[in-house]
């Protein structure tokens, strides 16, 4: 059997916020194997945004275990973390987070240029991931001038261009109205159906419908976590 | 190799914050114009006082004037000084070593004669060394010589427009003019001089070269009688060397004093001068160099005004970048390199700018328009602490940067 692509085992997070210490994870135990799709649920305050940002190499455990892809990275400094960030992980957030003042193209090329690819080769890979989600013809366009489910889309090309070995979406269609959002879980089920590891998280059932297995924090922990059957 | 690619992003940024970056460039810009232009007004006035100092003789000269002493005189010695005189020069010269030029001059006011006038004018009785000490210029035929003044030689030099007073266009040359009833040839004429300090000044400061009347002491000395004939009107000297002020000056006054016995003199150091004024145009510099720093905080805060402005979203931007995988000194270049083109563009149009003002300012005035090294060097300083200050600090802050709190920033 190969290894998992994420393994979590004890893990604990602890905000020291000067007066009180406030545990917002307090023991997860989680394995996620690679092609898996994953929806993380639980209410605001449950902890499953700092367990996100582990997962997602923006933060750093207090106590336990993350392997990735079989690597302990939880006491690695913030230079190899950005590294794992790069190769590891693509990002998709609620908000969509694109530069403003970037077009799609720069902004769909970032990835490549943290990972240290060339000029020519970038912008050639980052058109053809544009191309991928319907918007080789926006390229030069800035972010304001797309519709909300475009942008979105730009995102994902943005996350994918790296090939990272995990998706990892925050509320996804937090800021899209129904149809939109329905096409971007669309493009998710589409990835994950050739194999894409995805995680989302999110409070809205209906997404987390789509993925094939729910977690559910409560107050730090694991509550259920049960495979949703086909 | 990365970094170039990292840099040219950091270029594209720029572009994308056209606007952002023009407004912090101004600030920069207007903080460096304003201490170039400080530094060059400074000096262009220092400049114009050296220039002034040099065409009348420079600094190692100094002169002697007789002076009404402040004391009552009380012994014989005291009584009996006649104030300056030729024996002076003597014992200058004799036991004051250190001084090149000792030149005694004489003034009387004379009925001059000529074919167009009649009128009273200053003439002045001295030696050859008189052209060389006040940087006289001759424009035609000569100056006093030795042989005249051994000779007291009935001979004049005027100045241009004594010349043209006395003579209109005609050439003055060989022409013969009365003075005091004697007759005096027209030797030389001196070339016309002028000096204003600005160009509102009306006033021509070498005018006096133009209205001298010249004989050789000693033809004036001959119509004198008794102990009056030996007096001077002032002395003028020059030192051999700016190293020989230390030993002479003080020695210059401890002989007259002590073969005056009375403080009958009064001395006048260019040198000792020129220092006191230099310490008077420090405060002036302060204020000055003040004003240019002022203007240049000015610059700076324009400068942090923006950043702040703009705060918020850098720090998404910072928490977006390193989610996808930025390092530290990805987002260290890429402000770097807006702070950089920041203030190269703002150092280098501020200094510009500086410079045409300081031009403007000096063809406005008909002053020197001084620039030095040390202006560009002050410019490119103070540029760079601007961008030090409101780059680099917020270059290491934005590395260092926890990538959560970026992204959650509102």
């Amino acid at each position: 059997m190969s290894t998992p692509l994420i393994e979590l085992s004890g893990l604990w997070k602890t905000y020291d916020t000067g007066e009180v210490a406030v545990d917002a994870l307090r023991g997860i135990d989680l394995v996620v194997e690679r092609g898996d799709y994953l929806a993380i649920m639980g209410p605001s305050g449950s902890g499953k945004s700092t367990l996100m940002h582990i997962i997602g190499c923006l933060d750093s455990p207090t106590k336990g275990s993350y392997r990735l892809d079989g690597a302990e990275v939880g006491a690695l400094s913030s230079g190899r973390l950005a590294e794992l960030r790069n190769r590891f992980i693509g990002f998709v957030f609620q908000n969509f987070n694109l530069l403003p003042r970037a077009s799609l193209l720069r902004n769909v090329e970032l990835p490549l240029l943290y990972g240290g690819m060339g000029g020519s080769e970038r912008t050639s890979k980052a058109l053809q991931m544009l191309d991928q989600v319907g918007l080789a013809d926006r390229a030069k366009h800035r972010p304001s001038q797309l519709s909300g489910g475009q942008r979105q889309r730009a995102a994902i090309a943005r996350a994918l261009v790296n090939e990272p070995a995990l998706l990892l979406a925050d509320e996804p269609t937090g800021n899209l109205d129904q149809t939109t959002g329905n096409e971007v879980m669309d493009i998710f089920d589409a990835l994950n159906g050739i194999g894409q590891t995805v995680i989302i998280v999110t409070h809205d059932p209906h997404i987390a419908a789509h993925a094939k297995r729910i977690v559910r924090i409560v107050d730090g922990r694991v509550a259920t976590d049960e495979a949703r059957a086909a | 190799m990365n970094l170039l690619e990292v840099i040219s992003d950091g270029f594209a940024d720029v572009r994308a914050h056209a606007g952002r970056t023009a407004l912090q460039t101004l600030g920069v810009v207007l903080g460096v114009a304003s201490v170039v232009g400080t530094m060059g007004m400074m000096a262009g006035e220092r400049a114009q006082a050296m220039k002034y100092w040099q065409e009348t003789g420079g600094v190692l000269k100094m002169m002697v004037y007789p002076q009404p002493a402040t004391v009552v005189r009380a012994t014989a010695r005291q009584q009996a000084s006649r104030g300056l005189t030729v024996d002076d020069i003597e014992a200058i010269r004799a036991r004051v070593p250190g001084f090149e030029l000792i030149e005694p001059s004489v003034r009387r006011r004379e009925l001059v004669r000529t074919a167009r006038a009649t009128k009273t004018y200053r003439v002045t009785g001295t030696t050859p060394g008189y052209a060389d000490l006040n940087e006289l210029i001759i424009g035609e035929g000569r100056f006093i010589t030795d042989s005249d003044l051994t000779a007291s030689e009935s001979v004049c030099v005027l100045g241009a427009d004594r010349a043209r007073e006395f003579f209109g266009t005609e050439d003055a040359l060989g022409k013969q003019i009365r003075i005091g009833g004697n007759l005096f040839r027209v030797g030389g004429v001196l070339r016309y001089r002028e000096f204003y300090w600005n160009r509102t000044d009306t006033w021509n400061a070498l005018g006096w070269i133009n209205e001298l009347i010249v004989v050789p002491i000693t033809a004036m000395q001959a119509r004198d009688v008794g102990a009056g004939s030996r007096k001077v009107d002032e002395i003028g000297l020059r030192l051999a060397s700016v190293e020989a002020h230390t030993e002479a000056a003080p020695a210059l006054k401890r002989l007259l004093l002590a073969r005056h016995g009375v403080e009958d003199f009064r001395i006048f150091d260019r040198k000792d001068r020129i220092a006191q004024m230099e310490q008077q145009g420090q405060v002036y510099n302060f204020t000055f160099t003040a004003c240019g720093i002022i203007s240049l905080l000015v610059g700076g805060i324009v400068v942090a005004n923006i950043l702040m402005a703009s705060f918020t979203e850098r720090m998404r931007e910072v928490g977006v970048r390193k989610a996808l995988g930025a390092k530290g000194w990805h987002i260290a270049v890429q402000f770097l390199v807006e702070s950089a083109i920041v203030t190269g563009l703002g150092g280098v149009v501020g200094l510009v700018l500086g410079i045409g003002f300081v031009h403007a300012i000096a063809s406005l005035l008909d002053q020197l328009a001084v620039l030095t090294p040390a202006m560009v060097v002050a410019a490119l300083l103070s540029a760079s602490s601007v961008g030090l200050f409101f780059g680099f600090f917020p270059a290491v802050k934005a590395a260092r940067l926890d990538p959560v709190v970026a992204l959650r920033y509102e």
